[in-house]
């Protein structure tokens, strides 16, 4: 390999890195937390904190609890209750809105509203849209850093001078672009693997966005590709009442059907309507593989209109898609998954960290400013994001239940923190670490104290009922505040060199201290 | 139970089997504190065994959790194992290096 090849490499890798990666570092660490954005919603919607029911509430009695919700609306949708979600949902469109309300399986009654988006409403979504919905920008944005995560990720290899000698080496007591490169290069080899496949599968998930060529040049429009690949089916209405056979009956077929499958979720197309049509789609919980088999029962008589069943193409893009959504019942890998994921968010902040720890001598020597505009990036966009996540967590329990556009001033509460994070970074500079650590460590320990004053779900009182979500996600606030508060202490116990440096810096000139150092400099 | 057991077998045989590899260079002999170079045929030896340890994960992830879910659970423990291997390295390193400090 010509050094050439491996210095241009080297330059993509750390441009990439240091323009990329706060974007990357927002979507890793919101794709972590979407492990288990189900389990947030429990923390975040107290309402919905209900013990699993062994038998849910008939499907005619939610049907009439819905229309009479819905009113006319042509279409009504139900999901039904799950482990992680142990609540039944309603949905339909009204005035052009899509309206959603959880209704308790066990009563059929409906749960009154929070006013929260929670885990799977603002975290989920923002790990895939950065929640910017205008002109899709969100979505392109994050498949060009995933894009350029992949390249990271192969120049990465490559600039790696020693990968299998350095493969187990970690030295903490060395200085600090060494450890951070260490640490770089340990959570970058080990855990290239799931990088390189959460990063891929999280790109073939969007292929319809991202590839449009792909499907544009096969079917001619949208609805033909969906037909197809998904299996949507539509007939007309008849413009007659028509007499609705059982709900419960029509998922009984569709257990029957599927040999044992249990439905997901199901959608009632032309309600009231002669032509009315039941679709069932077919949960995915016991496989990796995120199958789109989709049922289309007459509503009238039960009879099968349209019956998908997978085809290979599919079947493979369903499977990574699996692979990335985890929407299956496996707590090991869920939890694996989750750790993964930090290591990614370790991987990205410790690029940026060597990146500014091998360069603050020179460029603190040859006058230049570019260095803190990073490092108020990294600042902003690291401890930055956890500490707007956090106060989206404290204002779920501070704001008002009922309040209007509850929901919008959680959202603001995150996007104030994450802006104050950021301009905290820029103007406190190294001091910045410690403080927002520190801040960190206070909020952590305040969300789950709010928690149980509010709630009374104190961590004994989840822990005896079996509300493992509620009591695991006060136990992970309780964790962070524990690492944040020892990684401040830490911070601040280490010698500054200068006035505005960054408390976590040695001392001592870092020029030429390694190999890598002198490469990437 | 069987599930249990698998599941933890499945990731001692991963740590066990870096930890192998780990012990095929020197410089992590050194690191253990205890300066060695293992001979030509050690080191084919450790990394064998190291490499039949991880074939030993796979086997029972396998196992446990069937062909797609158990290559899954196998993949992200081979991290896992690797990451704990590393810790191991750098706390044995790190409290030998502070207690050396202490002493003198």
């Amino acid at each position: 390999m010509g050094a050439g090849f491996r210095a241009s490499m080297n330059w993509l890798h750390t441009w990439a890195g240091v323009v990329v990666g706060a974007v990357l570092f927002a979507i890793f660490w919101m794709g972590t937390l979407s492990v288990f954005d189900r389990e947030i919603d429990r923390w975040m919607m107290p309402e919905t904190r209900l013990a699993p029911v062994a038998e849910p509430a008939s499907l005619d009695r939610i049907r009439e609890v819905a229309q009479a919700l819905a009113g006319d609306a042509p279409s009504l949708f139900i999901s039904l209750p799950t482990e992680r979600q142990p609540v039944l949902g309603i949905g339909f469109r009204k005035d052009g809105e899509f309206v959603s309300r959880n209704v308790d399986p066990a009563t059929a009654t409906l749960l009154p509203e929070r006013g929260t988006l929670g885990g799977t409403g603002f975290i989920f979504p923002f790990h895939f849209s950065l929640n910017i919905k205008l002109w899709s920008i969100g979505y392109w944005l994050v498949g060009l850093a995933a894009m350029a995560m992949l390249a990271l990720l192969v120049s990465g290899v490559i600039v790696h001078v020693k990968i299998f000698a350095d493969f187990f080496t970690l030295r903490t007591d060395k200085k600090a672009p060494r450890v951070a490169l260490d640490l770089h290069n340990v959570t970058g080899v080990l855990g290239l693997p799931f990088h390189f496949m959460i990063t891929l599968s999280g790109l073939i998930i969007f292929v319809l966005v991202y590839f449009p060529n792909a499907w544009q040049g096969t079917f001619p429009d949208r609805a033909g590709y969906f037909k197809e690949a998904f299996g949507s089916y539509s007939r007309p209405k008849a413009n007659q009442p028509g007499d609705p056979m059982s709900l419960d009956a029509l998922s009984a077929e569709a257990v029957r059907l599927w040999g044992g499958g249990t439905p997901l979720y199901l959608r009632l197309w032309h309600t009231g309507d002669a032509n009315a049509v039941v679709e069932f789609r077919r949960s995915y919980e016991d496989r990796v593989t995120m199958n789109t088999d989709t049922l289309y029962l007459d509503a009238a008589t039960g009879a099968v209109l349209s019956r998908q069943t997978q085809q290979p193409i599919m079947t493979a893009q369903r499977f990574l898609s699996g692979l990335h959504f985890i929407q299956f019942r496996h707590w090991t890998l869920r939890w694996i998954y989750f750790a993964l994921g930090l290591s990614g968010c370790v991987l990205i902040a410790t690029g940026f960290l060597f990146w500014l720890e091998s360069r603050r001598k020179r460029h603190e020597k040859q006058g230049l400013k570019g260095l803190g505009v990073v490092e108020g990036l990294t600042i902003g966009a690291t401890t930055g994001i956890i500490l707007a996540t956090l106060s989206f967590f404290i204002a779920n329990k501070l704001l008002p239940p009922g309040m209007a556009e509850r929901q919008s001033y959680e959202a603001w509460a995150f996007y104030l923190l994450w802006a104050a994070g950021f301009a905290h970074g820029w103007i406190r500079r190294g001091q910045a670490w410690a403080e927002q650590s520190w801040a960190i460590a206070a909020a952590a320990l305040c969300a789950p104290v709010l928690n149980a004053l509010i709630t009374g779900d104190h961590l004994a009182r989840s822990l005896s009922k079996g509300q493992w979500a509620v009591a695991g996600m006060d136990l992970a606030l309780l964790a962070l505040a524990a690492i944040a508060a020892l990684t401040a202490r830490k911070l601040q116990r280490r010698p500054a060199t200068t006035s505005r440096a960054m408390p976590g810096r040695a001392q001592g000139s870092t020029r030429g201290s390694t190999r890598e150092g002198r490469q990437h400099a | 139970m069987r599930d249990a057991l698998l599941l933890a077998g499945l990731l001692v045989a991963a740590y066990a089997g870096f930890g192998l590899l780990a012990l095929s260079q020197p410089r992590n002999w050194e690191r253990l504190g205890r300066p060695f170079r293992p001979a030509r045929r050690a080191v084919l030896g450790l990394r064998a065994g190291g490499a039949a340890l991880l074939g030993l994960s796979l086997l029972l992830a396998w196992l446990r959790d069937g062909p797609s879910f158990g290559i899954l659970l196998w993949v992200v423990g081979l991290t896992l194992g690797a990451l704990c291997t590393v810790a191991s390295l750098t706390y044995i390193d790190q409290t030998r290096k502070r207690r050396g400090v202490s002493r003198s």
